[in-house]
């Protein structure tokens, strides 16, 4: 009877160049990141230049705007785009953010309030709000009022969901701010701290429809916006520097590997 | 003849005295960015009074204009405890920074107390932010402020625990603690000024 280790060199040494790359130990870890990038491109496709969502609309806007705008078909074809992409670009979204949360030396308290926030935000406004256009775009037969609420609610799911991100804002700030291994610096904590002061800010759409304060003003909006893109930008960037300068010996897949018997930790097919 | 050790002894520090930054960089990009959002607000809140001028001088006769000055003092007077506290850090005198912390920590805390006393009689009476533009400003920018409060006592808290574990605590995380707790207090004085005392 042969060694497996023996049977397996052969194919090892053909191993063709281009295939490589897959044997990166970060391989997981990457994948997961950049799918965060595709997501927010589809995201802001979807959102800008499909259907004009975003700038947000007035809230006063006349109920005859409302409804052409509630059934159009960039409107479905958006929609169907956003649908298709969203279950795993939320979930991954969130897998991102995991991948430096898990190294913190921190409570896990934070962290699982980090994951709930997330969760529970993502429900509130990107789903609920991107079911209701759904609904007003895919389902004929709604009357003018039933769309125009359609539309106030989707909105304010979209721009006012409060506390949903509060919570995992606040979460993330206290996790950077006191992690012991400072996977991330510092200051990136206290600027994610700004973010949940911005959703606080974001209270306002839900008293008046109006300049500043209404969820196209230029303080309940644009302010926040301006506070937020920046924010979103480097905090990814931060991601991918901590992922690359994590130590090997760190991995999960490496260390799994090391506790293995020899002759599987000889991979047959990489 | 002079030796190394007159040489070294002799050379001027690298840093003079007092021109080291008090607390941690971090803080401090946190401090003035926070000044930054702020001052978005007092721009746009000028800009509506300038446009709304009846409106808003008739909704700030309704404040109370005495609550907001004693706050003022409570902030003031917690401020300079927190100073003398920081101070006595940097002296190596830690019981008393402690003693001096306690009491800024407590004289703080009266801060969100007074802010219920103002705020639940108007909400009380029916007066909400939905009340018109100013309220919406007022509840805005003074809730913020208080959240800021509230952000301040923790770090407190958590600077007298350092103080009462630590056998030398590190001066640069009170000074941290100490430079936010002043930003506070600068906020407040402007947020004061803007809504109760500006006619």
């Amino acid at each position: 009877m042969s060694e497996p280790t023996a049977a397996i060199e052969p194919i090892a040494s053909v191993q063709p160049k281009k295939i490589r790359w897959l044997k990166n130990k970060k391989l997981d870890q990457y994948l997961v990141f950049w799918v965060v990038p595709v997501f927010f491109q589809v995201f802001g496709l979807v959102f800008v230049p499909l259907t004009w969502m975003m700038p947000p609309m007035s809230p006063d806007k006349p109920l005859a705007d409302i409804v052409t705008f509630m059934q159009t078909s960039p409107l479905e074809l958006a929609l169907s785009l956003y649908i298709l992409v969203s279950g795993l670009g939320a979930v991954v979204t969130v897998g991102a953010y995991w991948l430096v949360l898990a190294r913190m030396a921190v409570s896990p308290a934070i962290k699982y309030a980090f994951l709930a926030g997330q969760v529970i935000g993502s429900v509130v406004g990107a789903l609920l709000p991107v079911s209701l256009f759904g609904l007003a775009g895919f389902r004929s037969g709604y009357d003018p009022e039933t769309l125009a609420m359609f539309y106030d609610f989707a909105y304010l799911a979209y721009n006012g969901s409060l506390g949903c991100f509060c919570l995992p804002w606040l979460a993330l700030s206290l996790a950077i701010i006191l992690d012991k291994n400072r996977i991330l610096p510092k200051w990136l904590g206290y600027y994610t701290a700004w973010q949940y002061v911005t959703e606080l800010f974001a209270a306002s759409v839900w008293l008046t429809t109006a300049q500043p304060f209404g969820w196209n003003g230029y303080l309940a909006f644009y302010f926040n916006m301006l506070l937020y893109v920046p924010w979103q930008i480097i905090i990814f960037f931060q991601i991918y520097k901590a992922l690359k300068n994590q130590p090997e010996d760190e991995l999960d897949n490496v260390r799994l590997e090391r506790s293995l018997p020899s002759y599987q930790a000889v991979p047959a097919y990489s | 003849m002079t030796s190394s050790a007159d040489a070294v002894m002799t050379k001027p520090p690298t840093t003079p005295p007092g021109s080291q930054l008090a607390g941690e960089g971090s803080m401090w990009f946190f401090i003035i960015g926070d000044l930054i959002i702020f001052s978005v607000y007092f721009v746009f809140y000028t800009w509506h009074r300038g446009i709304n001028q009846e409106l808003f001088l008739e909704s700030q006769l309704q404040l109370n204009q005495g609550i907001g000055f004693i706050n003022t003092l409570i902030l003031l007077t917690s401020s300079l405890f927190i100073a003398l506290g920081a101070q006595s850090v940097h002296e190596g005198e830690y019981r008393r920074a402690l003693a001096l912390m306690r009491t800024a920590f407590f004289i703080g805390a009266l801060f969100p107390v007074l802010k219920m006393v103002e705020w639940l009689p108007k909400i009380n009476a029916g007066i909400t932010p939905g009340e018109n533009l100013f309220y919406l400003y007022y509840y805005i920018m003074t809730g913020l402020h208080l959240c800021h409060v509230l952000l301040g006592l923790v770090i407190q808290a958590f600077v007298l625990r350092h103080l009462a574990s630590e056998k030398t605590p590190d001066a640069e995380f009170v000074d941290s603690g100490a430079v936010y707790w002043h930003m506070v207090d600068l906020l407040w004085i402007v947020v004061f000024a803007m809504f109760y005392l500006m006619r």
